[in-house]
């Protein structure tokens, strides 16, 4: 499991395109919203200013990551490399565990490069150190989850539809399932099955962020008050759903190669 | 114009180019019939269409574009061929905008007789065509730097997703809303539609010619970097 | 149709040379490049083809300069290409896949180009099987999907880049009298490390290592390298001195074919040279020498 971690992370590291394309949104991300980005870097509420900053990199940044890495599994079984890898005595379960942490760390690396990159500048200038606190537990509560569902996704589901159906279905799941006001219609947005996390960024106090039961809307059994008890549930659920569609992954595997 | 021809580069484009539209189109009426919300009230099955034409179609037809490139098996062979690939990868290209612009026409069809149109029946068909061309035009560049299906896809879904999250921030200067890609369903100053319009029309052209001029350069598009 | 190439330099980014100033004509007819893993083969071949262009350098193709836009585009007329990994497409049939390449090589009358397809699919004994999907085919069908459609335009220049690899004994065979025949009045130029391949089809040949060209002649000519230096040795000790060709077991011990500079051991008896040996021998002689350690 460790090697297949090391050298699946090593080979997305070594992928010219990820950084280009890294590079190209970070343009596109800092252009559509330089005037937030640039509001957030005067705010002294060092709290509210990371959980801002995790969810704008958390809105668009695991959506982009979830196409590039859509096709990681069934790339193997493309290259001819599925059947080597088969015949060596590592489980496979083991394998694809390797496979998705090592994805999974090689998107969270960027990521942690623009987060943090940002938080440094902003506690040594206005949020003081406490900053670096809060952009740490940012990190673990809101953008980490929300790549290990997406890390989970990206390797499972193109192993039952085309590649760029799923990313095509992504993207409008990732819109519908966290950006939607929740009275407008039926969608996980706000509940605790949100992936960019609406019930940690609840608790940094994030402007616009919107979670618990919302009137008039359907699904609100997924969407109790919040509290840190719930925000640390959705956490939880989260990494359930996402274990659980590794599984998924596992059995559709084992089918296949049988 | 080859029939032939085209009849092959129309099974290439594959299952997912042909399926996606048509069924996001009629999701999105299932889903206006058998939503019960409370924001669904002002809402119907038609605007639910309406709206998809221009915030779905485009998508679809952007992440398609994205693919068009790096995953070609014959690239080698057909690049040594006396057609020009890129001519090739236009012509998938074609195929990929004109079955969405076939299924937004047909959407089209109902919705004009049926009142839930806007714009003009020739002019709105800007509606969905200009934001289609842009993203299409988009995708195909990513695709061509980046020679990658994920990561030009990856592009395609954050341009997207900031039209949609940011169409506020966006739509806050000219620049902004002139190049904002849902002007119709979520525009904020419907006086700049038809500039709007122009502009993305015009910019997907640009955007087009450059991934043209990349293309162009066979040595680029060889898979691997060979050393034999 | 004749290749002349002139100071031919090709680097990739890095600076990796996997051409360095290569100086080689090429006549009409069958015409064999050998050479390591490494060499260059498939970067000439990929130049040739019009698919790279080199760092410098000048290449002509029946008269037409391959580094303009111009001459790459009438050599890709007359060109048959077979690349080292042929690739298709898993969800056409063999017919399919033959015809959609036939239209991308200009051959849009229907019924000869259908015609011409079919031709091809016997030649390459594939007519049985041109309905399944390619996706069900093996490697060596695949590969022979790949030679038919490198001749679908009846070109004049064939450029095949080690056709045989996974082809069975029978197929190689099959495959190259069917270049051999091809070559009267073409330029086949076929690019490989199987030895065998070039002793059996080519009369002349060129040796490429690290990007140069290292041996220019006749297979007769490559041969005699290894003159004097083929040697047969029994030992049950350590391999002898040399390249070892091959090594057999036998009861009073191993049996070495090796091809050495001097006679490895007193007992040795000298064998007469084959194509492998003369290439061999020529690497012994031109391979740059190990850096000391």
């Amino acid at each position: 499991m460790t090697a297949a971690l090391r050298y699946e992370c090593r080979m997305m590291l070594r992928k010219r395109s990820m950084w280009i394309a890294l590079g190209l949104i970070t343009l596109l991300l800092a252009g559509s919203s330089a005037a937030q980005w640039r509001d957030l870097f005067h705010d002294g509420d060092a709290r509210r200013v990371m959980g801002s900053v995790a969810l704008l990199l958390n809105i668009f940044l695991p959506a982009g990551y979830g196409c590039l890495i859509a096709d990681r599994l069934v790339r193997d079984d493309r290259l001819g490399v599925a059947p080597v890898l088969d015949a060596t005595p590592a489980s496979p379960a083991g394998r694809l565990a390797g496979k998705y942490l090592g994805v999974c760390a090689a998107v969270v690396l960027p990521m942690a490069l623009l987060y943090f990159g940002w938080a440094v500048p902003y506690a040594a200038v206005t949020g003081g150190w406490p900053a670096v606190g809060w952009a740490l537990a940012g990190f673990a509560t809101v953008l980490l989850p929300a790549v290990l569902v997406v890390g989970a996704f990206a390797l499972a589901v193109p192993l039952l539809i085309p590649a760029p159906l799923f990313r095509v279905l992504f993207v409008g799941y990732w819109f519908w399932g966290n950006s939607i006001t929740a009275d407008v219609m039926p969608t996980l947005a706000q509940s605790v099955l949100t992936p960019i996390g609406a019930y940690p960024l609840a608790l940094f106090g994030v402007e616009g962020v919107i979670a618990g039961p919302q009137p008039g809307a359907t699904l609100n059994f997924l969407r109790p008050e919040v509290t840190t008890a719930t925000a640390g549930l959705s956490i939880g659920l989260l990494l359930v759903l996402a274990a659980l569609t590794l599984c998924a992954a596992h059995a559709v595997r084992a089918r296949t190669t049988r | 114009m080859n029939l032939q021809l085209w009849r092959h580069e129309v099974r290439r484009a594959g299952r997912v180019a042909w399926i996606a539209p048509p069924v996001t189109a009629a999701g999105v009426v299932l889903l206006a019939v058998v939503d019960r919300s409370d924001g669904a009230a002002g809402r119907d099955a038609l605007r639910n269409l309406f709206a998809a034409l221009e915030l779905a179609l485009p998508l679809i037809a952007g992440v398609l574009a994205a693919s068009l490139v790096g995953r070609d098996p014959a690239a080698e062979l057909l690049l040594t061929t006396p057609v020009r690939y890129r001519t090739v990868l236009l012509r998938r290209l074609t195929v990929i905008v004109g079955w969405t612009a076939a299924t937004a026409l047909a959407a089209a069809a109902v919705l004009i007789p049926a009142g839930r149109w806007e714009h003009g029946p020739v002019a709105g068909q800007l509606v969905w065509l200009a934001p289609t061309l842009w993203l299409a035009a988009a995708g195909w560049l990513a695709a061509a730097v980046l020679r990658s299906p994920g990561a030009a896809g990856g592009i395609v879904a954050v341009l997207w997703l900031l039209q949609q999250v940011l169409g506020g921030p966006i739509q806050d200067s000219r620049a902004g809303r002139l190049l904002y890609l849902f002007a119709s369903t979520r525009g904020a100053d419907p006086g700049d539609w038809a500039g709007n319009r122009a502009v993305l029309l015009g910019t997907a052209a640009g955007l087009g010619a450059a991934a043209w001029v990349l293309l162009g350069r066979a040595e680029r598009l060889v898979h691997t970097a060979v050393t034999e | 149709m004749r290749i002349d190439i002139t100071g031919l330099t090709k680097r990739y980014r890095g600076g990796v040379a996997a051409l360095d100033g290569l100086d080689l004509t090429v006549p009409t007819g069958m015409f064999g490049l050998l050479g390591a893993n490494g060499a260059g083969k498939t970067t000439l071949m990929r130049i040739l083809a019009g698919l790279l262009h080199p760092t410098a350098g000048e290449v002509r193709v029946g008269g037409h300069d391959v580094t303009t836009r111009a001459g790459r585009r009438a050599v890709q007329r007359t060109l048959g290409y077979l690349p080292q990994d042929v690739g298709v497409y898993p969800d056409l049939t063999a017919r399919e896949f033959l015809d959609y390449v036939a239209l991308l090589k200009g051959l849009d009358d229907g019924p000869s180009r259908r015609r011409r397809v079919g031709e091809l699919l016997e030649v390459v004994g594939l007519t049985s099987e041109a309905g399944r999907r390619l996706k069900g085919y093996s490697g060596g069908m695949r590969r022979r999907v790949g030679i038919a459609q490198a001749l679908l335009a009846d070109p004049r220049l064939l450029i095949v880049d080690e056709p045989t690899a996974g082809l069975d004994p029978e197929e190689r065979i099959r495959f190259r009298t069917l270049l051999a025949q091809l070559a009267g009045d073409r330029t086949v130029l076929l690019s490989t490390h199987i030895v065998d391949d070039v002793a059996q089809t080519c009369r002349e040949l060129a040796v490429l290592s690290a990007g140069r060209q290292v041996f220019r002649g006749t297979v007769a000519e490559l041969t005699r390298e290894a003159d004097g230096h083929v040697w047969s040795v029994v030992t049950q000790g350590p391999a002898p001195a040399g390249t070892v060709v091959s090594a057999v077991p036998e009861e009073s011990g191993m049996r070495y074919r090796v091809v050495a500079a001097d006679r490895p051991g007193a007992d040795a008896e000298p064998l007469r040279p084959t194509l492998e040996d003369g290439y061999l021998a020529l690497n012994l002689r031109t391979r740059p020498a190990a850096p000391a350690r």
